[in-house]
C-alpha cells in the first residue's frame, strides 16, 4: 500500500445558527488518504461531504481538528504559506457552467492558475493550453472557443484541464459528473482514472451514486448527519455492515431486472442537523435499532482490516 | 387502447426542421411507458406535446394523437380544460416550482380541485387531506398550512403526486419525477408511483434519464436520441435483447454495483 499523503484528524465543524445553537456539520471526522488512491465520500444531501471537502480545500476552517498534508497542519496555514498550499489541492466543481466565467477564453481558463503563481509567461500561454486540451482528450484548437459553445461533457474537461495544470498532488471533484448524462459520465470517469495511472494523482471524489462510486474508487466513506458510518475498499462493497450502507446500496436501481427485485426502501427523512439525536444519528431509520443505539453514541472501529463500521450491532 | 400517438413530429418557430419527428406509440390503460434518453434527446417534448404545453411557438407538425377516443389535436380551450388536471395530469421534476411558493399549499390544493370540480372550500379541503394520507404524508392538515419552501424535496414531491392523482386522471404524465431527489428518496418515490398506478389503474408516461428506474417501473421502454426513436418495445426485450448500436452504448455506460471497475 502506497504512503499517507493526507489525513483528516477529528475534524469537526459547526456552524452557529440563529438562537445561539449550532448546526454540526461535520462530528469528528478522521480518515487517510493515499497516494495514488481515489477515496470516494458518499452521503445524501445534507449530510457534511461538502463541508468536509471544504476543509480539505482550506476554504473553511474547521471548529477543531487537524487536516495533516506533507506534515504540516493546513489549517494553521495563513498568507503566502496558505496560497501555495492551493497549488497542490485543486478542484473540479458540480456544474461547468458556473465554473468558468463566460467571458473568457478556453486559453485563458486553463492557464489563469499558471499566471497566477508566476510558473509560464504570457507568450507561452498558447502552447501551454493546447498541451493541457490534448491531455484531456480535447482538440487543441478549442483554445479559442468560450465556454458556451461546448457541450457539458467538453466543458467539465476543460475543467479537469484546468485543475491538471498547476500539477497538483490532489483534485477534490465535488459531484463532478452529477450534472451529466450517462454515457458521457462514462467517459469523463474513464479520463480521471487515465490521468491517474499515467500521474499518480490522488482523487478526492464526492458522490452520492453508489454504482458510479463503486467503478473507480479505491476506498469508500459512507457519511450520515455529519457523521462517518462507514469506511471500506470500494471492491468489497458487497461487505457493507452498516445498515445505512446497506440501504444506500439497496436503492439503486439497476437495468438487471433480477437486482431490482431487491430494492429496499428505507422509510422516513433525514432529520434536521440542528437538533441530531443523542445516540446512533442513523437511529429513527434503521430497522436493527435497539436500546443501547438510542443512548450511546457508536465509535467508529475497524472490524475487519481496513473496513471500519460506526454501528453497535453490524450486520 | 387509451392514447395512440401515431407519426408526431413538433416544430418551433419558423424553423423548417422539426425538433422531434416520426414519434408512435400506444399505450393501453394501467400500462407504464418510459421514455429514456440523453438531454437534448426531446423525451421531454412529447410528453408536452401529448398536453399541448409546448413552450415558445412550438407546435405539432405532424402527426395524430387520440386519447381515449379524442382527437387531441382538435380539441379547444374549453375541451382542453376538461381535459388536462382531471383525464390527464402532470408529475414535474420538482413539484416545489410548480407552485405559488407565496401561498400555502392548502390554498393551492383547495383551488386547483375547485376549478376542476363543484365541492365547496369544506370538503375540497377534506379531499386535499385525503389524497395527502394515500400518499404516506404524515400529518396532512399541517402540510396543507405550509409553504413549499418549508418542506423537503421528498415530501414536495409526494405533494406533487398526490395533487396529480386528486382526480383519478387516466394518464399520468411524469417529467423526471425523482432527478431532483436523493437516492433513498429516489426509491421511495418510485415504490409510491409504482403503488398509485398499479392501485388505480392509471396508466403512465415517465420522461427519465435513469435507466434502472425505467426498467424497474416501465412496461414498455422507448429510447430517444437526436429527436428521433430510437428503440421502442418491451422493457425485457429493449434492456436485455438492444438491437440499436445506440441503445447498447447507453446500457452499457450505465453504472453497476458489482460490475465492472476501472481500478
Amino acid at each position: 500500500m502506497s504512503e499517507i499523503i493526507l489525513s483528516v484528524e477529528h475534524v469537526t465543524k459547526k456552524f452557529p445558527v440563529s438562537g445561539g445553537r449550532f448546526l454540526t456539520a461535520c462530528d469528528d471526522i478522521s480518515f487517510n488518504v493515499r497516494k495514488g488512491e481515489t477515496v470516494a465520500v458518499v452521503g445524501e444531501s445534507g449530510c457534511g461531504k461538502t463541508t468536509l471537502l471544504k476543509a480539505i480545500m482550506n476554504m473553511q476552517k474547521p471548529t477543531s481538528g487537524k487536516i495533516i498534508f506533507h506534515g504540516e497542519d493546513i489549517t494553521q496555514l495563513t498568507g503566502e504559506a496558505k496560497r501555495q498550499n492551493y497549488r497542490r489541492i485543486q478542484m473540479v466543481f458540480q456544474d461547468p457552467t458556473a465554473a468558468f466565467n463566460p467571458k473568457m477564453k478556453i486559453r485563458d481558463i486553463v492557464c489563469e492558475p499558471l499566471l497566477n503563481f508566476d510558473l509560464i509567461s504570457t507568450s507561452d500561454v498558447d502552447s501551454k493550453a493546447r498541451e493541457l486540451l490534448t491531455q484531456v482528450d480535447l482538440p487543441a484548437d478549442f483554445v479559442d472557443r468560450y465556454p458556451n459553445n461546448m457541450s457539458g461533457g467538453q466543458r467539465q474537461r476543460v475543467a479537469i484541464a484546468r485543475a491538471l495544470a498547476l500539477e497538483p498532488e490532489i483534485i477534490a471533484c465535488d459531484e463532478a459528473t452529477s450534472a451529466l448524462d450517462v454515457s458521457v459520465q462514462d467517459t469523463i470517469i474513464k479520463l480521471l482514472v487515465k490521468l491517474q495511472r499515467e500521474k499518480g494523482i490522488t482523487y478526492i471524489f464526492i458522490c452520492h451514486d453508489m454504482a458510479l462510486v463503486s467503478l473507480f474508487s479505491h476506498r469508500v466513506a459512507v457519511m450520515y448527519l455529519g457523521n462517518m458510518m462507514e469506511k471500506l475498499d470500494g471492491d468489497k462493497l458487497d461487505a457493507a455492515r452498516h445498515p445505512y450502507t446497506r440501504a444506500l446500496l439497496k436503492a439503486v436501481f439497476s437495468t438487471d431486472q433480477e437486482k431490482n427485485q431487491y430494492i429496499g426502501i428505507l422509510p422516513g427523512d433525514i432529520p434536521s442537523p440542528l437538533n441530531i439525536p443523542s445516540g446512533c444519528p442513523f437511529q429513527n431509520r434503521c430497522e436493527y435499532c435497539q436500546e443501547r443505539c438510542q443512548k450511546e453514541k457508536p465509535s467508529f472501529v475497524e472490524v475487519e482490516p481496513n473496513h471500519f463500521v460506526a454501528c453497535h450491532y453490524p450486520l | 387502447m387509451l392514447l395512440d400517438v401515431k407519426n408526431l413530429a413538433v416544430s418551433y418557430g419558423k424553423n423548417p426542421k422539426p425538433t422531434i419527428a416520426g414519434v408512435s406509440f400506444d399505450l393501453n390503460d394501467g400500462e407504464i411507458l418510459a421514455i429514456v434518453g440523453e438531454s437534448g434527446s426531446g423525451k421531454t417534448t412529447v410528453i408536452r406535446a401529448i398536453l399541448n404545453v409546448l413552450p415558445g411557438g412550438g407546435r405539432v407538425s405532424e402527426g395524430s394523437m387520440v386519447f381515449d377516443g379524442k382527437n387531441l389535436l382538435e380539441l379547444d380551450a374549453a375541451g382542453w380544460r376538461n381535459l388536462r388536471g382531471k383525464n390527464i395530469s402532470m408529475i414535474f421534476q420538482d413539484s416545489g416550482n410548480m407552485m405559488n411558493p407565496v401561498h400555502t399549499i392548502g390554498k393551492q390544493f383547495v383551488e386547483y380541485i375547485q376549478v376542476h370540480s363543484d365541492l365547496d372550500k369544506k370538503s375540497a379541503r377534506a379531499m386535499a387531506i385525503e389524497k395527502l394520507e394515500l400518499m404516506n404524508l404524515p400529518n396532512p392538515e399541517n402540510i396543507l398550512n405550509s409553504y413549499t419552501f418549508e418542506l423537503s424535496g421528498g415530501m414536495r414531491q409526494r405533494v406533487g403526486i398526490a395533487m396529480a392523482i386528486t382526480f383519478q386522471p387516466k394518464l399520468l404524465l411524469a417529467d423526471e419525477p425523482t432527478s431532483a431527489l436523493d437516492v433513498t428518496t429516489q426509491a421511495q418515490i418510485v415504490g409510491e408511483l409504482m403503488f398509485i398506478t398499479r392501485g388505480s389503474g392509471a396508466a403512465m408516461i415517465i420522461v427519465t434519464h435513469n435507466i434502472g428506474v425505467a426498467s424497474y417501473l416501465a412496461d414498455n421502454l422507448m429510447v430517444m436520441s437526436g429527436g428521433r426513436v430510437v428503440e421502442y418495445g418491451k422493457t425485457d426485450d429493449v434492456i436485455n435483447r438492444p438491437q440499436a448500436d445506440y441503445t447498447k452504448t447507453l446500457l452499457a455506460s450505465v453504472p453497476e454495483i458489482g460490475g465492472r471497475r476501472y481500478v
